[in-house]
């Protein structure tokens, strides 16, 4: 069964959620990854930095702005991790997270608490080089971007081999270096194929569909995605990375709408200007978007706050909100799509 | 004792020039290649054996081409930098920005971009201490690549447009009415003719004419500087504004000239002093020719090759100020070939460091092995994106310290003595595949050559064949063709040795 989505969609800003945490609290610092479980609870994977390694840890927060805690710390040991890429949730409320340095899985309950980690390194079937991307499909098995080996693995939630798809090429079916994974409302798997620029589509089999997008900053093109999400209506965001922007398409990957981010103060933020009045006084003739020198994205987006700076993941929740998490402003900004 | 120390090194140092330590041994290797290979370590960060010899086959002149007008500019990919490493991405801090550029030195086929955004970031010394986030330095350095080939007009003009040039140096106070000679001062003292040109009242001058010279969003963003936050999300980097209403347009009189000048005549005031050539030249001389005494002596002081500073600053006329042509008739003169110049002039602690890593390898995909390299940079004295001050690094003898010295050595010695790593490994594996172990010499001379055709002086010399006459010894007979540790040991102990010496120190 195929979900279309053939309407026009249309995506309304809501809101948005974080706050530069570097050494742990509230907010986030440079997180890779976003999952939201079917409580509302949204978990934020901070990747952080050499430096900062205490904000390595995922944070937990709702849409209310309500921060949940965290859990989860630097280090080799069980439970922790040392590069951490992605995360994802499965029907037993159990998160699991993927290390791209450790090579291993890590698995923690509905109440945070550790519970096991799997893994070995190497290109063998089953063995992994650089996990980056996690969705567990609908019969509860998890599948794993192995992005250095260049494929998609499929393993039991504990940690059995089942089987892959991909190899390292250009041509359809095959990856370059591939990172996100979303699965469709039916089933189909979503690989956001990044140093290809394209995202590519597979049965829940396996077996390739179709793809689309090449190299480039127009309509439709791509310049390295890093993630995928997919709606209940069978609209389809791509988080094109380097172009500091989300696309949207529908089913049949018509071009439907791009964002660049139109971030706003979080509660979070509004308090910490609130407790320095200097800057908080300092900010009142602040121009969150001006005129820039500058045609690079990236770098429009160091100059510009309010849009997307590095959109590095996207996910959409049951009511049909996108979650657009933004590495290096620590902050996931929220739309609500519609169709019409 | 330290500074006793200090001295003997100094001196240690100096005796290392051809005049005191009698002619250097060189390699066998012709005179066009140690001609290559001395190009490659002053105009890049020295060669590899394969580079060298291929460069070679070119010819001198060819590679001084090849390294001004690089065919192609191409480095580890960003993309592929910033998915690994997140926080090379934002940069907001150390060691994220010195690692970044790490990567791009190590990497880069066009060193010569590299090295000249080196002498630019020491000249035009800007550093995140004070302007707390690194991004606005590195896109700094994007502008010294781009530009500091060029016209020295046109880098000048960029420079005085460079959002973290101007908060360094508190443009963002100069106020019509309310004067800051930060900037005003810097731009003539250390960015263009140097002390004794130019009066009191020229600076006075020179800054009315850049007031209104400022960033978007000043208040907000000079208070997070201030306050050292990238709360609540990030830093906002920093973009050029002009404000006309807050720029004196009164008449001003600047070097002799007069009118409503604005900072584009002021750097073209300054672009059209022979002072200005001069200077440059001399900054152009000091980071690729011959260490120079520190800049705050060079008014009390004449250069060390006053004919090569005019030859550069007639390039400097001749060309319209370019940059890239002062260079080049720098490279073709007979100063820069010569046999006092070569093996003559101090490694700074990045050409130490960047220099070991192009030898070794490694650094074809992402490794945590960039921070500590940058951070080895910093140990030795040359933190990137951290100048000591607004005068940069003298370089020269400032390297030079005892617990500096010992960094360097360790740092190169730990580094080509790895043999996993890659460039290590090709290195070990031709020399053993060449039975190069069957005597010591032949060894020795092996092993130079791998290391950029290092050449050794006469007692160094001896003293590393004498090593590796105990290494040979130690071999089993008939074996020293094959991969066997007991060779590979020799060959790494030799390799060790060799960048443990003082020549090694020198470029």
């Amino acid at each position: 069964m195929t979900t279309q989505a053939r309407s026009r969609l249309e995506l309304k800003y809501l809101t948005t959620v974080g706050f530069t945490a570097d050494f742990g609290g509230r907010g986030f610092h440079l997180p890779v990854d976003i999952s939201i479980r079917n409580d509302g609870r949204i978990f934020v994977m901070s990747r952080s930095s050499p430096i900062a390694t205490p904000g390595m840890r995922i944070g937990i927060a709702d849409l209310k702005h309500k921060f949940h805690g965290e859990f989860g710390s630097f280090g080799t040991d069980p439970g922790q991790f040392t590069r951490p890429a992605a995360i994802a949730i499965n029907g037993q409320n159990h998160l699991f997270v993927a290390d791209d340095s450790l090579n291993r899985i890590t698995e923690f309950d509905s109440k945070n608490n550790y519970v096991r980690h799997w893994g070995e390194t190497g290109d063998k079937p089953g063995q992994l080089s650089g996990p980056s991307g996690l969705v567990f499909d609908r019969t509860g098995n998890l599948l794993v971007v192995d992005h250095l080996n260049h494929r998609v693995q499929m393993f039991t939630k504990d940690g059995r081999y089942i089987s892959q798809i991909g190899g390292s090429g250009s041509r359809r079916g095959q990856f370059c270096f591939p990172w996100g994974i979303a699965l469709g409302p039916d089933g189909r798997i979503y690989v956001a194929d990044w140093r290809n620029d394209r995202v590519q589509r597979f049965a829940p089999d396996g077996e390739f569909i179709d793809m689309h997008g090449k190299s480039g900053s127009a309509e439709g093109q791509f310049n390295r995605p890093s993630d995928v999400a997919v709606g209940a209506d069978g609209f389809i965001y791509v988080a094109d990375w380097m172009n500091q922007r989300v696309q949207a398409f529908d089913s049949e990957w018509k071009y439907q709408t791009s964002l660049r981010g139109q971030a706003t103060l979080s509660p979070w933020a509004t308090e910490y200007l609130a407790a320095n009045d200097d800057e908080r006084r300092a900010r009142e003739s602040f121009k969150p978007v001006i005129e820039v020198d500058t045609v690079d994205p990236h770098e429009v987006s160091a100059r510009i706050e309010s849009y997307f700076w590095d959109p590095v993941a996207v996910e959409v929740d049951s009511e049909g909100r996108l979650y657009v998490l933004e590495t290096n402003r620590h902050r996931f900004q929220v739309y609500q799509s519609s169709s019409s | 004792m330290v500074r006793d120390a200090k001295s003997r090194l100094q001196k240690d140092l100096a005796r290392m020039s051809p005049e005191e330590n009698g002619a250097m041994v060189t390699t066998p290797a012709s005179i066009e290649t140690q001609l290559i290979s001395h190009l490659l370590r002053r105009a890049g960060f020295g060669g590899t054996r394969d580079e060298i010899d291929r460069f070679s086959k070119l010819g001198y002149e060819a590679t001084v081409e090849h390294l001004l007008n690089p065919p192609s500019v191409e480095s580890m990919p960003q993309d592929i930098i910033r998915r690994y490493h997140v926080d090379q991405s934002d940069l907001r801090v150390q060691p994220a920005t010195g690692a970044n550029w790490i990567y791009r030195m190590v990497t880069t086929n066009a060193p010569l971009l590299e090295k000249i955004a080196l002498l630019w970031h020491r000249v035009f010394a800007t550093g995140q201490t004070k302007l707390i986030q690194g991004k606005v330095i590195v896109t700094q350095l994007e502008m010294f690549r781009r530009l500091g080939l060029g016209n020295y007009r046109d880098l000048l003009l960029a420079l005085s447009r460079d959002p973290a040039m101007l908060m360094w140096l508190d443009n963002q106070d100069n106020h019509n009415g309310a004067i800051n000679e930060n900037f005003g001062r810097e731009i003539l003292e250390l960015f263009s003719m140097g002390v004794g040109n130019y009066t009191e009242h020229d600076i006075y001058e020179c800054s009315r004419a850049f007031t209104g010279w400022t960033i978007a969003n000043t208040p907000y963003n000079t208070q997070k500087m201030r306050n050292n936050t990238a709360r609540p999300y990030g830093y906002i980097a920093w973009q050029f504004k002009y404000d006309d209403s807050d720029h004196d347009h009164g008449e001003k009189t600047f070097l002799g000239k007069t009118g409503d000048l604005n900072g584009e005549e002021i750097v073209d005031i300054i672009c059209e002093q022979r002072a200005t050539a001069r200077f440059i030249a001399r900054h152009l001389y000091h980071h690729f020719v011959a260490d120079e005494v520190p800049v705050p002596q060079w008014p009390h002081v004449p250069p060390k090759d006053p004919e090569a500073i005019e030859l550069m600053a007639d390039a400097y006329f001749s060309s319209g100020y370019s940059i890239g042509e002062m260079l080049r008739a720098t490279f073709n003169s007979g100063f820069f070939k010569s046999e006092a110049t070569r093996n003559a002039r101090i490694k700074s602690p990045v050409e130490v460091v960047v220099g070991s890593l192009r030898l070794s390898g490694g650094y074809e995909w992402p490794t945590m092995d960039v921070y500590d390299a940058s951070a080895s940079c910093g140990y030795m004295g040359q933190g990137l994106l951290a100048p000591p001050s607004v005068e940069g690094w003298q370089g020269g003898e400032e390297w030079v310290s005892t617990g500096a010295m010992m960094q360097r050595v360790n740092y190169a010695s730990r580094i080509i003595g790895d043999p996993s790593r890659p460039g290590v490994r090709e290195i070990i594996d031709a020399v053993c595949r060449s039975g190069a172990s069957r005597d010591a010499e032949t060894l020795v001379d092996e092993c130079l050559r791998h290391l950029g055709y290092l050449e050794l002086g006469v007692e160094t010399q001896r003293e590393i064949v004498e090593f590796a006459r105990g290494q040979v010894a130690q071999l089993p007979q008939g074996g020293v063709k094959q991969r066997d540790e007991a060779v590979e040991r020799a060959v790494i102990a030799v390799l060790q040795l060799a960048v443990a010496t003082r020549e090694f120190q020198l470029a």
